[in-house]
């Protein structure tokens, strides 16, 4: 702990970590099932305001604030998904961008919106200001364990049929499709899942931050989510957490130097997307390091993708 | 060795000895650019007493952040040039939070338990300080903002100070002001309603228009970051107000007052803190006429005071740009937080906390300035309206437009 934190590694940004590679495993579901979608930040914000709701107004305990947060966002992420999903790549992006929004304002004009519609003022998610003084009720013990539970779930999603069929579809959609599997159930049901676990993060992420505002969850942390995701991998679920964890440290370890913090972190992140390119955590792209410095010929570019668990569904 | 022992030794007597001297002459630092201090020279304080500022040197709000950093940085030299601490320097050490919540704490959390500074200023936003205030607090740590307006910042705990005025004392004031002056009747109203800081600003507006029983002819919102408001503008002025009061932030603030002269309506536009930068009335010219700004600070000041025309002397050669009030502010909390060491004569955290809830009557560039028991500042806010491009002090005279 002494050296974490004169490296400015202190304990909240251990916690920011553990809540950041949370998010990177909510975005890692979708993108191994080839889904490009970025409305993890909008569920992250359904679960912040439902759980911080359940805990504050309804004055219940953090685990149901958690669960409930989780449950929401995966009940709005059913109909939102069975629409949405039917688009892919880029359109998908830009449709998941936009529910996003939708969410953020959704959430700003909640309270006259509520109000209009029961015919007395409400104070519920508190419009711009949203809602602040929240207890910090969130520990590091809570947040470990909650990234084993959801690790533990991965894993064993991976070695289901079920785990095989989403890497089928990432591979190729249509081939999967055509081998029998019900691509629409499988996208949705990992939509919800994605949802889930950003809910949970939301609703964490909450009770470390002490307030939230509907612009925190706007379009800039659907990117960061995206980012933890890219920098650290995505062909093994160890590697969006290595860059959740990457991405949240490296601006405080660099905090010695002063104004060069952001071109330092800045060029850093570019030197590993150029030098990198399949991520920090990407088992393929070790392997031909290694063989291009043993000087053997790679064989014939292997996509840093999990191939043994697609050619098996 | 011996002679450093010595040396010590002769300090040990002459100290409290000159101590004792300068409390017959409390004025002894009338040369300093701040105010008379309540108190003199600190007599056994003495090395290095490092304080810390969380501000937003990087992201969204880095435009707030940098004059901040300057002025702060000023202020602490003029502290060590004069001597303020006696036998100790001031030194401070600059964090950035990136504009966001989570950098906020983890900044704070360094600040507050790695480089166990004596007290902060800062963070620049109110969110920021609704985050990040509550870990100086659990330390016992003097956090003082410098550019919070948001209600409850300082609910947050007894060492949680600022000394940037609420929206909440400026507005209404300035508001009941041109009321009583120019004999406003009709008022439309025009807001951001997604940011904390216009919709606070918003509300005291609504609230001081209603109490004067002025007629709000109409309300329309916008979201921050649009650029045309000809739609909201149109809808407020079908309703013929004599005045226009607006809660908007800078960028915004200059097209509103733009669009509004060019759909025609040349009388009374009064805005919140955004409006009060001299950016705005750069870029709003001729069509500036009219407006009616309240502020804690105002380089356009006609009748500054000593302490003001100092501060922008030293903060233009410091800097080469003019001071906005988020740099008097900051500048001004630097100085505060000065005092309070000096007056403690202690690097204690708790003897700062307790020296800075007791200044009282020190005269800064905002004016003469005191803590109320809530650890808000008490000083007096500024009406002004703009004449012919400049910023003149508003009264029954300068008020009348159209000749």
């Amino acid at each position: 702990m002494e050296f974490l934190s004169s490296l400015g590694i202190s304990e909240p940004v251990v916690q920011f970590a553990l809540i950041n590679a949370i998010l990177g495993l909510s975005i890692y579901l979708t993108l191994f099932t080839g889904m490009f979608s970025l409305a993890n930040a909008g569920f992250m914000a359904i679960g912040a305001f439902t759980g911080v709701i359940i805990t504050q107004r309804l004055g219940l305990p953090l685990p149901i604030g958690v669960a409930g947060g989780m449950l929401m966002a995966g009940v709005i992420a059913l109909p939102i998904g069975l629409p949405v999903l039917r688009l892919r790549d880029i359109y998908l992006a830009i449709a998941t961008i936009g529910f996003g929004e939708v969410v953020r304002i959704l959430i700003l004009n909640f309270d006259p919106l509520v109000s209009g519609l029961i015919g007395m003022d409400v104070e519920i998610t508190g419009g711009a200001l949203g809602i602040k003084r929240i207890p910090k009720l969130t520990e590091t013990w809570h947040l470990i364990i909650f990234l084993i539970l959801i690790s533990y779930f991965i894993t064993r999603l991976h070695r289901s049929r079920f785990g095989r069929a989403m890497a089928a579809i990432r591979q190729d959609e249509k081939a999967a499709a055509n081998m029998g599997i019900d691509t629409v159930y499988v996208k949705n049901v990992v939509f919800i899942l994605s949802a889930m676990i950003a809910g949970g993060a939301g609703a964490w992420s909450g009770h470390l931050t002490r307030i939230i505002s509907p612009g925190d969850f706007g379009f800039d942390k659907a990117v960061d989510i995206l980012a933890f995701a890219v920098l650290g991998g995505t062909s093994t679920w160890v590697g969006p957490i290595v860059g959740g964890f990457v991405l949240t440290a490296l601006p405080e370890v660099l905090r010695f130097a002063d104004q060069f913090r952001g071109v330092i972190n800045g060029l850093i992140l570019m030197l590993v997307i150029v030098y990198v390119p399949g991520g920090l955590v990407n088992p393929a792209g070790i392997r031909r390091i290694f063989e291009r410095l043993r000087g053997r010929k790679s064989p014939s570019a292997v996509p840093p993708t999990s191939t043994e668990a697609g050619s098996k569904a | 060795m011996k002679s450093a022992a010595r040396l010590f030794l002769i300090l040990l007597i002459l100290v409290p000895a000159l101590a004792m001297a300068q409390e017959a002459t409390p004025e002894a630092v009338a040369s300093v650019p701040m105010g008379t201090s309540a108190c003199p020279a600190p007599a056994t304080l003495s090395g290095e007493v490092t304080i810390g500022a969380v501000l937003t040197l990087s992201g969204g709000a880095s435009v707030y952040g940098g004059p901040q950093q300057a002025a702060i940085q000023l202020a602490v030299d003029q502290v060590n040039e004069a001597g303020y601490l006696g036998g100790a320097t001031l030194n401070v050490i600059f964090e950035d939070s990136a504009s966001e919540n989570e950098q906020a704490i983890n900044a704070m959390t360094k600040l507050v338990e790695e480089d166990q500074v004596v007290a902060v200023l800062g963070p620049t936003l109110s969110r920021e300080a609704f985050s990040a205030d509550p870990v100086a607090q659990d330390n016992g740590t003097v956090v003082m903002g410098v550019s919070n307006t948001a209600i409850g910042i300082t609910d947050m705990g007894e060492f949680v100070f600022r000394d940037s005025l609420p929206e909440a004392a400026v507005i209404p004031g300035v508001i009941g002001q041109a009321t009583e002056l120019l004999g406003l009747t009709r008022v439309g109203l025009l807001y951001a309603n997604d940011d904390d800081f216009t919709v606070s600003g918003y509300e005291v507006m609504r609230d001081a228009f209603s109490e004067l029983g002025i007629e709000i002819v109409g309300e329309e919102t916008y979201a921050t970051g649009d650029v045309d408001f000809n739609a909201q503008l149109t809808n407020l002025l079908s309703g013929d107000p004599d005045v226009l009061a607006v809660s908007a932030l800078a960028a915004e603030a200059v097209q509103i007052t733009l669009q509004a002269r060019a759909l025609g309506y040349d009388g009374y536009i009064i805005g919140g803190n955004g409006f009060n930068s001299p950016a705005v009335l750069e870029q709003t010219g001729a069509d500036s006429e009219g407006l009616i700004v309240g502020g804690a600070w105002n380089i356009g000041n006609p009748t500054p005071t000593g302490e003001s025309v100092y501060f922008v002397a030293a903060y233009e050669a410091a800097t080469d740009s003019s001071p906005d009030q988020f740099a008097a502010q900051a500048y001004t909390g630097a100085w505060l937080l000065a005092e309070a060491i000096r007056c403690a004569d202690s690097a204690d955290r708790t003897a700062v906390r307790d020296s800075l809830a007791g200044i009282v009557d020190y005269a800064t560039p905002l004016g003469v300035f005191s803590f109320d028991e809530n650890r808000n500042p008490i000083h007096a806010p500024v009406a002004q309206i703009v004449r012919e491009g400049r910023f003149v002090v508003l009264t029954a005279e300068t008020g009348v437009l159209g000749e």
